[in-house]
């Protein structure tokens, strides 16, 4: 009994410790700018959230911000899960001298630092013409995502028999299309999990949006964002709060539909 | 996660049917192999590999952006005289040991007290909802909260407790755990997701066998849960040392590595060098120090890991 009511208590004492801050962020997201006093409020003073949303899509230019976000996103992650399934493809399936060599070069990407890149990046993107444009951001993005959604593909592949191959190379089928009829369906719900995770990815970066974008029209919402934070004092927190909101509604839809699907595919992963 | 399971062998591919003119064969086979492989190996070569290569290269340089020449080691010598990189690697330290205990016990924890109360679901969705924000967003909300005229003080005020107003961001190492804390509480969610995971695969015929030579709360938790979960914990772990030490977001947005360069990683004072005072051949040693403690930190694990099962 008393180990219950023990229990109990930490589990709603979790609760309130978690949901504390998210809370106070929701409600002073909804104060009206004007009204902001300095002092945090504890109960909504209006559903005027629209207004706040207002003016950090006009003063800040978070809307341009998630366009281009969602750009590179969507893109970036479609375009680097199709790369790794063809990479994964060949690792798995085709007969590549050595796949091991081919493997540990493609997955090299995802043990060193990000921040190694930077500096080089930054040069070769202003020599060839890249820096602060959506291809370069695009580009980036790209080489990124494709380590990790290559393993989570080639893993799946090695699952997938060779009788299945074989048979395919038995109907005379060449490898393109055994790629696309055979094994593109039978590794949907992997390369579905992949995108997932590597438009999470794109979406929250902000290491590589403020070193390699600098005009409105390109850079990610997450450097918008760090721009507004450092002119605290010149759109007011529930300006910034209602942006940071607006910015995190994909992300935390896309992990809420995918919650059940994400827990099955970490099981089929680790 | 996915460092674990690469040991496994790789299929060797069987060979190809003998053609008819097998010169030829083999050419067209390595078209094919090179038309599906070269997208990405020329993408992780062309923006990986030889950035690192040349970030490397560059750290034996004197290399201000406009002249550069050739210093040898000096740069990593003055690196490891500099008091402030003992800081910045001392808040690394700081980083990885936080960020491993804190998220990952309380994970755990939650994980275990959720599963085995009814309305657990509420405090789980209450922890996961943090870890759907992006990292810019949590930090925004923390320096709501932080700041000297932040929600905390000002909350600390009106409840009468104004002598526990600190200057959370002002001063080292409060501006180190405070942030630390705020970490915690947005990562939390992902490995308690994991460990949901790790104790769904526990057979819940061992639990009741347990249970039935009298094992209870405690006792239970350690000697038949901790052990049963040691895959997960690896994942957990794993992903957390390499997480921490690739830390920027948070502290770049709560306190830009300041006041001054105190509450700075190594991360953020690779980004300072480079592109806040273009000192170009010093950064890139910071960089190649920070891809050494990675590798490093990785390998001993990992090799630790593979002895012990």
């Amino acid at each position: 009994m008393a180990s219950r009511i023990v229990r109990n208590v930490l589990v709603v004492l979790v609760s309130v410790l978690w949901l504390v801050p998210t809370w106070l962020v929701v409600v002073n997201a909804f104060t009206p700018a004007e009204q902001y006093t300095g002092s945090p409020r504890w109960w909504f003073a209006s559903g005027d959230i629209l207004g706040n949303i207002q003016t950090a899509f006009s003063t800040a230019g978070v809307g341009r911000g998630m366009v281009n976000t969602l750009i590179y996103a969507a893109l970036g992650a479609a375009i680097a899960v199709l790369i790794s399934a063809l990479a994964g493809f060949a690792v798995t399936v085709m007969p590549v001298k050595r796949p091991a060599i081919w493997f540990w070069g493609i997955y090299i990407g995802t043990v060193l630092p990000l921040q190694t890149f930077l500096s080089p990046l930054f040069t070769g993107y202003a020599k060839t013409g890249l820096y602060d444009t959506q291809y370069g951001m695009l580009l980036i993005y790209v080489a990124m995502t494709i380590p990790f959604a290559f393993f989570v593909n080639r893993n799946f592949l090695m699952t997938v028999p060779r009788e299945i191959a074989e048979a395919a190379q038995l109907d005379g089928a060449n490898w393109l299309r055994m790629f696309v009829r055979v094994h593109l369906p039978l590794a949907r719900s992997a390369l579905l999990a992949t995108f997932v995770f590597q438009f999470t990815w794109i979406w929250n970066d902000l290491l590589f949006g403020i070193t390699l974008s600098l005009s409105p029209n390109v850079r990610p919402v997450t450097a918008t964002l760090a721009d507004l934070s450092g002119s605290y004092g010149t759109a007011g927190p529930p300006v910034i709060l209602a942006g940071a909101l607006v910015a995190s509604i994909p992300t935390v839809l896309l992990f809420f539909v995918f919650q059940r699907f994400f827990v099955n595919s970490l099981r089929l992963t680790s | 996660m996915a460092v674990l399971t690469t040991t496994e062998k790789l299929p060797v591919a069987a060979p190809p049917a003998a053609g008819t003119r097998p010169r030829r064969f083999q050419w067209r086979r390595a078209m094919w192999v090179g038309g599906f492989l070269l997208p990405a190996v020329v993408l992780i070569a062309v923006l990986l590999v030889v950035p690192f290569l040349v970030t490397a290269y560059r750290s034996l340089f004197d290399d201000n952006g406009v002249s550069s020449h050739f210093i040898g080691l000096a740069n990593y010598v003055a690196l490891f005289t500099d008091p402030d990189f003992g800081r910045s690697l001392l808040n690394t330290v700081f980083w990885v040991v936080g960020t491993l205990v804190l998220p990952v016990l309380l994970g755990l924890l939650i994980a275990v007290l959720t599963n085995s109360v009814r309305w657990g679901s509420v405090a789980r969705t209450a922890v996961v909802i943090p870890y759907a924000l992006s990292g810019s967003a949590t930090a925004l909300l923390w320096t709501f909260l932080l700041q000297s005229d932040g929600a905390i003080n000002q909350t600390l005020a009106s409840v009468g407790l104004g002598g526990l107003q600190q200057e959370w961001l002002l001063h080292w190492p409060l501006n180190t755990v405070v942030m630390i804390l705020a970490t915690t509480w947005q990562a939390t969610g992902a490995s308690m997701i994991l460990f949901l995971v790790g104790l769904q695969t526990i057979p819940s015929e061992t639990l009741e066998a347990a249970k039935l030579d009298g094992a209870q709360g405690v006792r239970l938790f350690w000697s038949i849960i901790v052990p049963q979960l040691r895959p997960m914990t690896i994942v957990v772990v794993g992903m957390s040392i390499v997480n921490s030490l690739k830390t920027f977001d948070i502290v770049w947005l709560l306190t830009r590595g300041g006041p001054g360069t105190a509450s700075e990683t190594l991360a953020l004072t690779m980004y300072r060098e480079t592109f806040t005072l273009s000192r170009y051949g010093y950064g890139a040693a910071v960089s190649v120090v920070l891809t050494v403690v990675v590798l490093a930190a990785s390998w001993l694990y990992l090799r630790r890991q593979a002895t012990q099962r």
